[in-house]
């Protein structure tokens, strides 16, 4: 009985642990207004201490070196750090953030960059990479290459993730990151985080903002 | 963070509900003497179409509206080669051999959270279709459920 309320309370805890955990990044990010999401949800957190462009020069799905702030700049860019052997929350934010550009008119889907970054470089290589984002959207960049180079350059976004290891069934276990950062066009700079919750309408209803460098 | 936000105050009632449900009939000798054991039933299961041919996620509730817990152990299909349970946190996910449905509670498979990781497909499962699997547990006879292929943005709490 003791133990069941006690589960209650930590549920109830939780529950605002996790409302209030929505927008801080790692560190610097200020929890936002996020507490009254019970009525009205905001998937978007705009950050007051922007994020620099990571400097990432890796592969991309065609084999070819990309450099991340060279590609991008000027260019309103949306990345996220995943794996393709990831059946749930990799995909469906990919397919999210795909539905939610078909929704912009095509100048402004051809302006926008959807960067992927693998963070299971091993069994994400440009081919096995660029079939699987072939199957959300053709658009979509996806970036493989060293681990400890996108480990740094997630950690440079608050965004921790681990190298791929086995579990004690000998199945290979990656970890993938739990926000997309919007970078504006404008300053280059990541000033927009999503949490994994963030649905198609919230990123519809967005976008037309991101592309343009102005706050959600 | 990573729930539907309207599903955390039923989540909160559910367990509210558990506590004071025992608290009242549940004197520690428990199910045999009265109670009717673990009433498991199945909602909301759906599986998001995957990109991958290979692997698929699947979702589901299992409610109890009995007195006492059990603890789904396995699930098999014909669609996929194995199928495993698993939990997330955070952004790893952990593959674990049993959950627990709680008496008078649900074990919620959902997105972020525990899902079934469908490996090896025999067929991509697409929209519309639907994949058959069946629970097993530790106490409770197997459950079959058929599970509806949602589109790959599927989010139940909006129902599209």
């Amino acid at each position: 009985m003791r133990k069941k309320t006690f589960a209650a309370a930590a549920m109830l805890a939780a529950a605002t642990m996790t409302l209030t955990a929505c927008g801080s990044g790692d560190d610097s990010g200020k929890p936002v207004a996020v507490v009254s999401e019970e009525t009205s949800h905001q998937a978007a957190t705009v950050l007051d201490q922007p994020f620099e462009k990571p400097d990432l020069v890796l592969t991309d799905t065609h084999g070819k070196k990309y450099d991340l702030r060279q590609e991008t700049a000027g260019r309103p860019t949306l990345i996220y750090f995943g794996y393709t052997h990831c059946p749930d929350v990799c995909p469906l934010t990919m397919n999210n953030l795909a539905v939610a550009k078909k929704a912009l008119p095509k100048a402004e889907q051809d302006k926008l960059r959807v960067v992927f970054v693998t963070t299971d470089p091993g069994r994400d290589t440009p081919a096995e990479l660029g079939k699987w984002l072939n199957g959300i959207d053709p658009q979509f960049i996806g970036l493989t290459g060293d681990f400890a180079t996108i480990q740094a350059g997630a950690r440079s976004l608050g965004i921790a993730i681990e190298p791929t290891k086995k579990d004690k069934n000998g199945k290979l276990v990656s970890v993938h990151g739990t926000q997309v950062v919007a970078f504006s066009p404008k300053t280059n700079q990541g000033y927009v985080v999503y949490g994994e919750d963030a649905t198609v309408d919230d990123y519809t209803k967005d976008l037309p903002k991101i592309i343009k460098g102005q706050n959600p | 963070m990573r729930r539907p936000t309207t599903a955390v105050p039923l989540a909160v009632t559910a367990l509210a509900g558990a506590v004071l449900l025992t608290g009242c009939g549940g004197s520690a000798s428990g199910a045999e003497s009265g109670g009717s054991g673990p009433e498991l039933s199945v909602t909301s299961p759906y599986i998001p179409e995957p990109v991958s041919d290979s692997m698929a996620a699947g979702f589901l509730t299992i409610e109890n509206k009995g007195d006492a817990a059990d603890q789904l152990t396995s699930v098999t299909s014909d669609a996929a080669g194995s199928v495993t349970l698993h939990r997330t946190d955070g952004g790893a996910m952990e593959q674990v051999d049993r959950l627990t449905v709680p008496a008078h509670g649900r074990l919620v498979f959902r997105s972020g959270g525990n899902h079934l990781m469908f490996d090896r497909l025999t067929t991509k499962p697409v929209q519309g279709r639907t994949i058959t699997v069946e629970l097993h547990f530790a106490t409770s006879g197997d459950l079959k459920v058929r599970m509806p292929v949602k589109p790959a943005t599927y989010n139940p709490a909006t129902g599209h």
